[in-house]
């Protein structure tokens, strides 16, 4: 083990959430540089701006779309991560989204719940086709990658950042090298610290970002990590079953692992929670390195 | 008489064999509770602890320490 080396870090807010950049022999204005590329591409993926590149392409409603390279790359991760997951990690969940309420950046506070409308989501690639350049999302349908998208960022940016950072964004990060002390990166999870050494962890869960179908009981954000309840702001949350097309409730409310990198960290724990607690231990077992598996407390 | 007494000497070695073979397999048959060899949901490495809340599930590629952490995973 070596002594520690110097680490640089940087946190900010992007994409709705905290974002921490650290490494090693690096200078901090390369974190800033990293910063900027968030912000960027976050700009162009998320769904709260009508003029963002999701926005365009979910209006394009049937029609093909132009994609840049980056979007062409994040909605092929998105297949891959429905054919992994089985159908349950499912990006086409933008209906589903406005209809229980999520219509807006929840620190506005969430619209009110249409629930009526809520129906089974059909399968991605029934509703999203690629081909070169451009894409097509099915009339009526919509995209909101979510989580898909944040773990996919902190890959991309912790090749290019360098050779021994973690990236974490919103909690789902990479960690890439030998860390600061050559044994790994301490990160913490399900209230353990695990060292990890080029792999992603991300976390799933149906604590936060809660609020009543009225529109009113969102949690503060300051509140949203709720106690050990979690149940506070109300019965609908942002987790949505795509078996249901409703908010999912499976007997698991949070679910951490540790993952090859931060995209399959995000697609094995919210499968793992989708699935319920009598199947995510397998499949947990098959698909992660490290899992946190915390249950309903009041169901 | 010969031929007869090593054909008579072969139908005896099979019959000990058959009856010792049958013998064999009766006293050894399959424990269902026996188990899976090598086990499947659980990496002979792996530990899983029950702490506040939830099970941890740490498998033998990732190091657990004491260290604090200097970053983590949550939901956000």
């Amino acid at each position: 083990m070596r002594p520690d080396a110097s680490v640089e870090s940087h946190h900010f807010e992007a994409l709705g959430t905290s974002c921490s950049l650290f490494a090693v022999g690096q200078p901090h204005g390369r974190l800033l540089e990293g910063e900027a590329w968030v912000r960027r591409l976050g700009a162009r993926l998320t769904r709260f701006s009508e003029d963002s590149e999701l926005s365009r392409l979910n209006r394009a409603a049937g029609d093909w779309a132009p994609i840049s390279d980056e979007m062409d790359e994040i909605l092929h991760a998105a297949l891959r991560a429905h054919a992994m997951s089985a159908g349950l990690v499912n990006v086409a969940v933008l209906p589903a989204m406005l209809a229980v309420g999520y219509t807006r950046p929840l620190i506005e506070g969430p619209g009110v719940a249409t629930l009526e409308s809520l129906r089974p989501l059909l399968p991605l690639p029934d509703v999203l086709e690629l081909r070169d350049g451009e894409a097509r999302v099915q009339a009526g349908c919509g995209v909101d990658l979510g989580g898909i998208g944040k773990g996919w960022m902190a890959d991309r940016l912790s090749e290019t950042l360098g050779p021994n950072v973690v990236v974490n964004l919103g909690g789902d990060l990479r960690a890439r090298g030998a860390g600061p002390r050559g044994d790994g990166w301490p990160v913490g999870l399900g209230g353990a610290t695990l060292l990890l050494r080029n792999q992603g962890a991300a976390t799933s869960s149906t604590r936060r970002r809660r609020w009543g179908e009225d529109g009113r009981g969102e949690t503060p954000p300051h509140l949203w990590g709720g106690g050990p309840k979690g149940r506070r702001g109300g019965s609908l949350h942002h987790l949505i079953d795509p078996r249901t097309g409703s908010p999912a409730r499976t007997g698991l409310e949070e679910v951490s692992v540790v993952a090859a990198n931060g995209f399959e960290a995000e697609v094995v724990a919210k499968t793992a929670l989708l699935l319920g607690p009598d199947l995510a231990p397998a499949y947990c077992a098959a698909h992660a390195m490290a899992w946190w598996l915390s249950g309903t407390h009041d169901d | 008489m010969r031929t007869f007494l090593l054909k008579g000497a072969a139908t005896a070695l099979t019959m000990c064999t058959t009856v010792a073979s049958a013998l064999f397999v009766t006293s050894h048959l399959k424990n269902p509770a026996a188990p899976l060899q090598p086990p499947v949901l659980t990496a002979a490495n792996s530990s899983s602890n029950a702490a506040v809340g939830g099970t941890l599930t740490v498998g033998p590629s990732v190091q657990p320490s004491n260290a604090e952490p200097m970053t983590s995973t949550y939901a956000s």
